[in-house]
């Protein structure tokens, strides 16, 4: 943990009372009872896992900027999610994956996840440009998610090590954020705690 | 069997922005009040700093109810129906003011009587075709010590820019005369602000900051707003936002005069023989109740109320209570409103935390308030740009051509820009049409079997071109403030579900073309008062809310002043 994400240094719950100048009752900023999502579900089988990570990985590639979608946890956070939250929409996800295969069978001679970083990216474009049947909106439905698994709180599974707010510099949810925290030319100092962790949540 | 409750004298149906301001001035007058809500009191303590609770996947404001309820949408009688967006309604004590930004904005004098200020300054042939626009029964004028009364009873924070005629460029200077200043400063300035307001400034325009209902300082025993953000569809977790969850339903709870009923869910108003309305029938927790009263205030959303009160059908309202002219319905609108504008910056804005409503807007181009003699429509848009972008938001930015949307340049790109870029909402005013109604949809049900709301809306000439307009306007800020990109996504199609949505009970004298008088209550059923957004006859070009609760306080004030003749 480096200085800026130290919560001792940044004095963050200190803070909050003093910038806001009014009396603000302790227990309206704790509480974060129950962790947002169960850790353990899969939802896929090896092999399924095997091709999302590969499309995560077109999408987002790990690189010099950093962790991609893979390292940010977004494959995580889908897990998660179908295993929980969407899990109405966990069937047409994993037929999703399985065409996408089969289109990589047909158009490219291999599977998914075994081709090279630019056959994937090949079919990844077509798929994009709607030269594959019926796969564009499974597409974009990734991308979104992969969105929201790399940016997301990571008590939710994704942003793994916050590689996500790292990358686009997002300061992180405190509990007060006073004038000298929205100034333009000194960004705020990170604050990298999960909501729903240990001695944090509000 | 319905369970038969003692009478009250005031039955409330939904307890949210306008019944949550309502019950108030009646409480205080002694009178004893029953009010169904649908939903539950949410402890502050549940509201989250959580983007993917609060806006991807909607967990404060949509519950199942929510989502059964929603209104199905069509564009025709002979075009598809579809039900796919997300609904705009929201159960709990204190409803949509739970979750909405804060905006709080007193409508225009100009949106009052657009109908015969357009024909008196431009000719008939100015008004847009098709439209079913009349002047409302009450002026600007009128409505300004409820709308000073609202200010100070919730709390908004703002700068006055017309004192009693006095204009002072800090504030809105476009604005009807008020009494007095607002009640609290406007949040805080930033950076940001500073930089919008100059540039709006260069152009020779009159920005100002965005009036909020949030507390800027300690104030009714609640704490000052700490710019923490997260207040976007979801609540605040130290009530700094002056819900009425947090403000005028406390207070009235306080006079021991309102009784609260959770989680009752108001299936029908019911009538005697003469047309009046006899109290309101609901469900909770599987057991059905009548609640007998004097008077009832029909207070859900406007597509809620208009959905009761096609549903109440009886001997004497058999189209629908208060539906003798065939006029429950008509005059609706959705808020022509959006995000069409974009901007790229060459610098970090910094602008990821804060209030939403920390924002800055632009009046110059709304309402009546620049020459339309060669532009084809009335009205315009105000322009606010707001502070506060959460990070999945910030990184689903649009790339301005710059980059493809996924793969190694996506990522270099947002990872410099995800926090440079920011959009303009432009908020139109909106006009009534005979090709836009709400009835009942023929197929789909909610969980208890009662018909959902559709709404038909039609094509419009008026508002797309208003908006392009105010578009053009929001790209030449953006520019004046440094932009190196703008891009424009045209609103042609209109709102589908809209969080503003008013009009289908208008407000008006004339009952053939109306369904409440002016002091909204019903032209057929006199101890049958309606508020919210469905009285209203135009949408202003800015959010609602203020100006339902103040119409709300005037109904209940008038109730109080008339008890003798409305409850009979």
């Amino acid at each position: 943990m480096s200085d800026s994400t130290n919560p001792a240094k940044t004095g963050l719950s200190r803070r909050t009372v003093v910038v806001s100048g009014a009396l603000i009752p302790l227990t309206a900023i704790r509480a974060a009872p129950q962790s947002a999502v169960s850790k353990t579900a899969t939802v896929f089988a090896p092999e399924q896992r095997r091709i999302l990570e590969a499309f995560l990985d077109g999408l987002v590639p790990s690189d010099e900027n950093g962790p991609g979608a893979v390292g940010c946890g977004a494959a995580n956070y889908i897990d998660l999610s179908l295993a929980d939250y969407l899990a109405a929409e966990k069937a047409t996800f994993l037929d999703g994956l399985a065409a996408v295969d089969a289109f990589a069978r047909s158009s490219q001679g291999a599977p998914f996840a075994d081709l090279p970083p630019q056959k994937r990216e090949a079919v990844l474009t077509a798929i994009d440009n709607n030269q594959a049947p019926n796969l564009r909106g499974f597409f974009n439905r990734v991308r979104r998610l992969t969105l929201e698994g790399m940016f997301c709180d990571p008590s939710y599974g994704g942003n793994k090590n916050f590689a996500g707010w790292d990358l686009i510099r997002y300061p992180g949810a405190r509990l007060a954020v006073g004038p000298e925290d929205q100034r333009m030319n000194t960004p705020p100092t990170p604050y990298r705690k999960p909501l729903y962790g240990d001695g944090h949540g509000h | 069997m319905a369970i038969n409750l003692k009478p009250v004298d005031v039955a409330v149906v939904g307890l949210g922005a306008a019944g949550g301001v309502a019950v108030l001035p009646l409480a205080r007058a002694g009178m004893r009040i029953a009010a169904l809500e649908a939903g539950s009191w949410i402890p502050p303590h549940d509201f989250r700093a959580d983007e993917i609770h609060n806006n991807v996947r909607r967990r404060v404001t949509t519950g199942t109810k929510v989502w059964d309820e929603t209104p199905t949408f069509r564009t025709g009688p002979n075009q598809p129906t579809r039900r796919n967006a997300v609904p705009t309604m929201m159960n709990a004590v204190g409803g949509t003011s739970i979750h909405y930004d804060g905006n709080s904005w007193r409508f225009h004098p100009w949106d009052f009587k657009a109908r015969s200020e357009t024909i008196k300054r431009y000719g008939a042939g100015a008004l847009p075709k098709g439209t079913t626009l009349e002047d409302w029964p009450v002026s600007y004028d009128e409505l300004e010590p409820y709308f000073d009364t609202v200010e100070y009873e919730i709390g908004v924070a703002g700068k006055a820019g017309n004192i009693q005629g006095k204009i002072d460029p800090r504030g809105n200077v476009f604005e009807g005369p008020r009494q007095r200043e607002y009640p609290m400063p406007p949040l805080r300035d930033t950076d940001f602000t500073d930089m919008l307001q100059a540039a709006a400034r260069k152009l020779g325009w009159n920005p100002h900051r965005s009036p909020a209902a949030i507390n800027t300082e300690p104030r009714g025993g609640r704490a000052a707003c700490v710019y923490h953000g997260f207040c976007d569809t979801g609540g605040c977790h130290i009530s700094a936002k002056n819900s009425t969850s947090v403000t005028t339903i406390p207070a009235a709870l306080k006079t021991g005069n309102l009784t609260l009923f959770e989680r009752s869910h108001v299936t029908r108003i019911l009538t005697d023989n003469n047309g009046k309305v006899t109290g309101v029938q609901y469900l909770r927790d599987g057991q059905e109740y009548f609640q007998p009263a004097k008077v009832v205030l029909l207070a859900s959303q406007t597509y809620e109320n208009v959905r009761l009160l096609l549903l109440s059908k009886s001997k004497a309202h058999p189209n629908g209570l208060s539906n003798n002219h065939g006029q429950v319905g008509k005059h609706h609108m959705g808020h022509w409103a959006g995000r069409e504008v974009m901007a790229l910056f060459p610098f970090d804005l910094n602008i990821w935390q804060g209030a939403f409503a920390q924002g800055v807007v632009v009046n110059n181009w709304a309402d009546d308030n620049f020459d339309h003699s060669a532009l084809g429509f009335i009205g315009g848009a105000s322009l606010t740009v707001n502070h506060e972008v959460h990070p999945i938001a910030g990184a689903a930015m649009p790339t301005f051509g710059r980059a493809p949307a996924w793969g190694p340049r996506w990522k270099a790109f947002v990872r410099e820009n995800a926090g440079r870029w920011i959009g303009a909402y432009a908020q139109c005013n909106t006009f009534p049409y005979e090709n836009t109604y709400l009835d009942l949809d023929p197929e789909v049900k909610d969980r208890v079997g009662n018909p959902v709301c559709r709404i038909t809306s039609g094509p419009k000439e008026n508002e797309p071109r208003a908006s392009a307009y105010a578009a053009a306007k929001a790209a030449e800020w953006f520019r004046s403030a440094g932009a190196i990109e703008v891009a424009t996504t045209p609103n042609t199609e209109g709102p589908v579900l809209s969080t503003h949505a008013v009009g289908g009970t208008r407000m008006g004298d004339n009952p053939e073309t109306n369904v409440v008088d002016k002091w909204c209550f019903s032209h057929e059923a006199p101890n049958l008062g309606i508020l919210g957004g469905s009285v209203m006859g135009t949408h202003g070009a800015r959010n609602p809310t203020e100006t339902m609760q103040a119409l709300a306080w005037r109904t209940s004030e008038r109730l109080v002043k008339n008890w003798k003749s409305i409850a009979g």
